[in-house]
């Protein structure tokens, strides 16, 4: 079995209130199979062996599906992998002796909770915005009565495969939500159950986005580079379009 | 109301770095027109210069107008300069980025700035001067070192500023389809290289003697 050792260098911060430092630490021995996360996990057994507070990270279901987990990694949000969340990198990408640089996904939206663990419920206000199709009830209707073409579909698919992890955000030199928000409303959009409530929901999320102190896009394509889910920015210009529409012509 | 908030909103803002980018972009094809000229002669150019101001009113009005589109331009970018900043109080200690050449995007304030300096200057040496004598003005202030190599930075500038404002501004408006990216990619090195070149030129001509 292949093994690395480490030097890590993690932020570390009690609270949300209380000021954060960088704080080094020395792992020998890793396999290269671990996930970034099982590294960590070696990282809090051997902390908590000599007594000390384990690093808080974020993560559940460690498959790379549910946008839990992430923290940027030398730099780029979800490590130097690329369409990789962090539990998915794995340790062969690295090096013996390489030192990594842990810090938490950084935004005036997304403050920090503890250690490497931000609150992201500003993308859940977004979503309860307008990131929703209200259906009635009654019985279900046949799947054939609504048809969607191929190509529509892929591209909803392809919107919807978004996993709201917030790399976008901690990556996009302006803390822009842009493209978490472009995906959502693309996805709604682009299908026949997202048409009743088209123009409110591209109002309404992206009012709620600026409200909750995301920055600016000034379209740098970092979110694009690190989304672990390939979310093209090709969103974005739809969501610009949507608001438009929606702004205008009500 | 709703157009004061479509304004305020984040989207607005981008909408108005667009649409006011449009208009420069499109003031810098009518600029780049009229400095063909020089290519043929300095008096054909002194001409076409004499044919735009014997129209006072259109002059006035396409100046008063620039100025605000310039002004509107230069304004909303800062604004959104600093809000970004604001964006993320506390940076990261490692600061990588992950698309391969973020330069032109990296310092479009800067870059745009030093066009606002550029543009002061130039309008205070060329269009503030003797309209009369425009022709010129420009031979005698190509001919020294220093002007044109000025110029030629600022036209280098110019052209990275569009190298992703250009692309930027048709994303803003909503420009990305799969059967145009490879012409908005072509696009985001062809505006800028042609108007690198056609500035350029202007310049060189005089400062290497061969412009007439």
């Amino acid at each position: 079995m292949k093994t690395i050792d480490l030097e890590l260098e993690i932020w570390r911060q009690k609270d949300t209130i209380t000021a954060g430092q960088f704080e080094n630490y020395t792992l020998k021995s890793i396999s290269t199979d671990m996930s970034f996360l099982e590294m960590l996990d070696v990282l809090n057994e051997k902390l908590t062996r000599e007594g000390k507070e384990p690093v808080a990270f974020d993560h559940d279901c460690r498959e790379g599906i549910c946008g839990t987990c992430g923290a940027v990694v030398n730099g780029i949000a979800h490590g130097p992998e690329p369409g990789t969340t962090l539990c998915q990198l794995h340790m062969r990408h690295f090096a013996s002796g390489d030192t990594l640089v842990i810090e938490p996904f950084r935004s005036r939206a997304f403050p920090v909770r503890k250690d490497l663990m931000v609150d992201r419920s500003a993308l859940d206000r977004i979503i309860q915005a307008g990131g929703y199709v209200s259906v009635n009830t009654g019985g279900t209707p046949d799947g054939n009565s609504t048809p969607i073409p191929s190509a529509t579909a892929e591209l909803a698919m392809d919107a919807a495969a978004c996993i709201g992890c917030g790399a976008c955000v901690a990556s996009c030199p302006n803390g822009a939500a842009m493209l978490f928000t472009g995906a959502k409303i693309s996805q709604l959009c682009l299908l026949p159950q997202g048409q009743p409530e088209r123009r409110e929901r591209a109002l309404a999320m992206v009012t709620t986005m600026d409200s909750e102190g995301f920055g600016n896009c000034t379209n740098e394509r970092e979110c694009e580079a690190v989304c672990p889910k390939g979310i093209s920015i090709s969103n974005i210009a739809r969501m610009n379009r949507e608001f438009v529409k929606a702004s205008f012509l009500g | 109301m709703w157009f004061v908030n479509f304004l305020k909103s984040s989207i607005g803002k981008k909408s108005i770095m667009a649409g006011t980018g449009l208009c420069l972009f499109l003031f810098l094809c009518s600029h780049a027109a009229g400095n063909a000229t020089l290519f043929s002669s300095v008096s054909l150019f002194q001409a076409y210069a004499d044919q735009l101001h014997s129209h006072p009113l259109i002059v006035s009005v396409f100046s008063t107008g620039l100025f605000l589109v310039f002004a509107v331009h230069a304004t909303t970018g800062t604004l959104l300069f600093f809000q970004n900043r604001k964006a993320r109080p506390q940076g990261y200690r490692v600061k990588t980025r992950a698309i391969k050449t973020p330069w032109a995007s990296m310092t479009m304030i800067y870059s745009g700035l030093f066009i606002l300096l550029f543009a002061l200057i130039h309008t205070a040496a060329v269009s503030f001067g003797d309209h009369g004598r425009i022709g010129e003005t420009i031979a005698t202030l190509f001919s020294s070192f220093f002007y044109s190599s000025f110029y030629i930075f600022s036209f280098l500038v110019l052209a990275l500023h569009l190298s992703h404002g250009f692309w930027s501004m048709l994303q803003t408006m909503g420009a990305n389809h799969p059967r145009y990216t490879l012409l908005i990619h072509r696009l985001t090195y062809i505006v800028p290289a042609f108007f690198l070149i056609l500035f350029t030129s202007i310049p060189l001509l005089f400062f290497f003697g061969t412009g007439r």
